[in-house]
């Protein structure tokens, strides 16, 4: 019996080091490529076969921070743009995903297909379709224009997120609040804003994050007019411009994992969680 | 007067939602589909007709592209799906003391496919990293011994890159779900005898199915309608349908436009009846 048990425990150790040999290693195919990319971004001169650069120098990094570049110009209407269709997505999804986590109407199930469809049928198809109305609309090429297509593939992740928030939260509370005498915006702005808090960050940051990163829609869209970060990365990437993408790749990286950062410090701050326990 | 309200409160809110939906994607949608059969105004195009799908759908050309999409979006969702479900599984086990690792994995979901793009040209290349490994350990004195594996038939450079993105967002679903599992099941299988492999298929395997398929279809339909990363990393033929597509859709010649839609609808549509069958499977597992 007891040499059964402790059979049991050698195997169960044994698992528990391949699993964690398994788990380490597939971390590090995740981690080392950024590491490497990172070197290029330092090399001046790293001919085949070298492990290593042959000179390492801080032009790329300086070419970058210099203003005639463009690339901070870039990176800030890239900010620019991905907050304003944050901001927008937020204002459509939360109504939405009210209707659809609390109430049961007509039709629901259609507009739900509706919502997540754009997940599934590539923006691309639809944008190309779109783009002459948007030439003949005066939208194309413009700002306003490419915000508006970084709808599509955007709001489908923050209404799914919201309409699971809402479900959970269900109607209760507010109605309390109801019966209590708040009007609608103190409802709101008191009792569900708050609530829904952790929702609206994590579609925030998924909105965010699809916009930053979209190339294709604002390439077509902003007809070579609107200069995001993408637009810019993508030919030193198409003509080998080895340390150079690697530098504009490691901001935009760093760009996306600060943003990431940063809005889940602010918006966790105690404050805001004490007043949630009040509740 | 209250009644009323109540009963249209939900269309209320979900308006804007509905303007953005049925104005720009149902737009571009009926739009991209009125072009494909042949109305284009702007070139005095104003009949429909079905013979730039004919044309387009028995070019050997797209035929050839068709392929290599379908191939490249399989063959990188199926490899995603499956180590993700593995890496989700180990994640859960190791649950002590995972913090590190549980934060860790995550990055490659924020990094863009562009930066993705660029690191697996860095390293595949045959000037990559890899390449100059195997010289440095005599294996190779060349870099052209070195296998193609960016700007390639076989679209590894492009799987890789979607391997390496879809992985974590795989594990990240599954494990979620996986999370939330009740773990007496898994006591009362162990304690009658079960190993460690007949309780996964038999207990996490099948509550997480519906997650871990629909993380297939999100990211099949992803790399399915993609243009920069086979644009960046592959081969001049074939070239991926989104490619082909722009392609098209960027000549100068504006007659080439309804061939362009053609691509572009079909690539709608067949993303549209990967959604179906997702749906009926979906409905069939449940009954």
């Amino acid at each position: 019996m007891s040499q059964r048990n402790s059979e049991k425990i050698t195997k169960i150790i044994q698992n528990h080091k391949l699993r964690r040999f398994l788990l380490y290693s597939i971390i590090l195919i995740m981690i080392l490529p950024l590491l490497y990319l990172l070197i290029w971004s330092f090399a001046r001169r790293w001919p085949w076969p070298y492990l290593l650069p042959e000179e390492f120098s801080l032009d790329s990094w300086r070419y970058f921070f210099n203003p005639s570049s463009g690339a901070l110009a870039a990176l800030s209407l890239s900010f620019f743009i991905s907050l304003a269709v944050t901001f927008l997505a937020l204002c459509i999804s939360i109504p939405a995903g009210k209707a659809l986590g609390l109430y049961n109407f007509k039709g629901k199930k259609i507009i739900n297909s509706l919502v997540l469809a754009p997940i599934i049928i590539p923006p691309l198809a639809v944008t190309m379709g779109i783009h002459i109305n948007f030439i003949r609309l005066g939208l194309a090429g413009r700002v306003i224009g490419v915000i508006l297509v970084h709808l599509i593939p955007t709001i489908p992740y923050s209404i799914k997120i919201l309409t699971d928030v809402f479900a959970v939260l269900g109607d209760k509370i507010e109605e309390q609040a109801r019966v209590l005498g708040a009007n609608s915006w103190q409802r709101f702005f008191y009792i569900t804003l708050p609530l829904i808090k952790s929702g609206i960050l994590s579609a925030g940051t998924m909105v965010f994050i699809v916009s930053f990163s979209q190339y294709f829609l604002t390439f077509l869209m902003g007809g070579g007019r609107v200069v995001t970060f993408p637009m810019i990365l993508f030919p030193l990437i198409e003509t080998g411009n080895r340390p150079l993408a690697a530098v504009y790749s490691w901001v935009f990286i760093l760009a996306a994992l600060a943003f990431t950062i940063i809005i889940e410090r602010i918006f966790k701050n105690k404050e805001l969680s004490k007043e949630y326990l009040q509740l | 007067m209250d009644d009323k309200y109540e009963i249209l409160k939900p269309y209320i809110l979900l308006l804007p939602a509905l303007i953005v939906l049925i104005v720009l994607f149902l737009g571009g949608l009926v739009s991209a589909i009125a072009q494909s059969l042949g109305y284009f105004p702007l070139i005095g195009l104003e009949e429909f007709t079905l013979n730039y799908f004919v044309e387009v759908l028995t070019d050997a050309q797209f035929l050839a592209a068709l392929r290599f999409s379908i191939y490249i979006s399989l063959l990188s969702s199926l490899l995603s799906v499956i180590l993700g479900v593995f890496l989700a599984y180990q994640l859960l086990k190791l649950a002590d003391d995972n913090s590190f690792i549980s934060a860790i994995y995550k990055l490659p979901i924020i990094v863009p496919y562009l930066a993705a793009t660029l690191m697996v040209f860095l390293i595949f290349s045959q000037s990559g990293i890899l390449s100059r490994i195997l010289y440095n350990l005599n294996i190779i004195d060349n870099m052209n011994l070195f296998p193609k594996m960016v700007f390639d038939n076989n679209g590894i450079g492009i799987i890789l890159t979607y391997f390496w993105k879809q992985l974590p967002f795989v594990t990240l679903v599954v494990l979620t779900v996986l999370k939330n599992i009740n773990t007496s099941w898994e006591e009362v299988a162990s304690n009658l005898g079960a190993n460690g492999w007949q309780i996964f298929w038999n207990i996490y395997f099948p509550i997480s199915l519906p997650s871990i398929s629909s993380a297939f279809v999100i990211i099949f339909a992803f790399s399915f309608g993609a243009y920069e990363v086979p644009y960046l990393l592959g081969p001049t033929f074939p070239r991926a349908l989104p490619v082909l597509a722009f392609q098209r859709y960027n000549s100068l010649d504006l007659s080439q436009r309804p061939y362009a839609m053609v691509i572009a609808v079909t690539l709608a549509a067949i993303s549209f009846v990967l959604m179906l069958i997702y749906k009926k499977l979906i409905k069939i597992s449940k009954l």
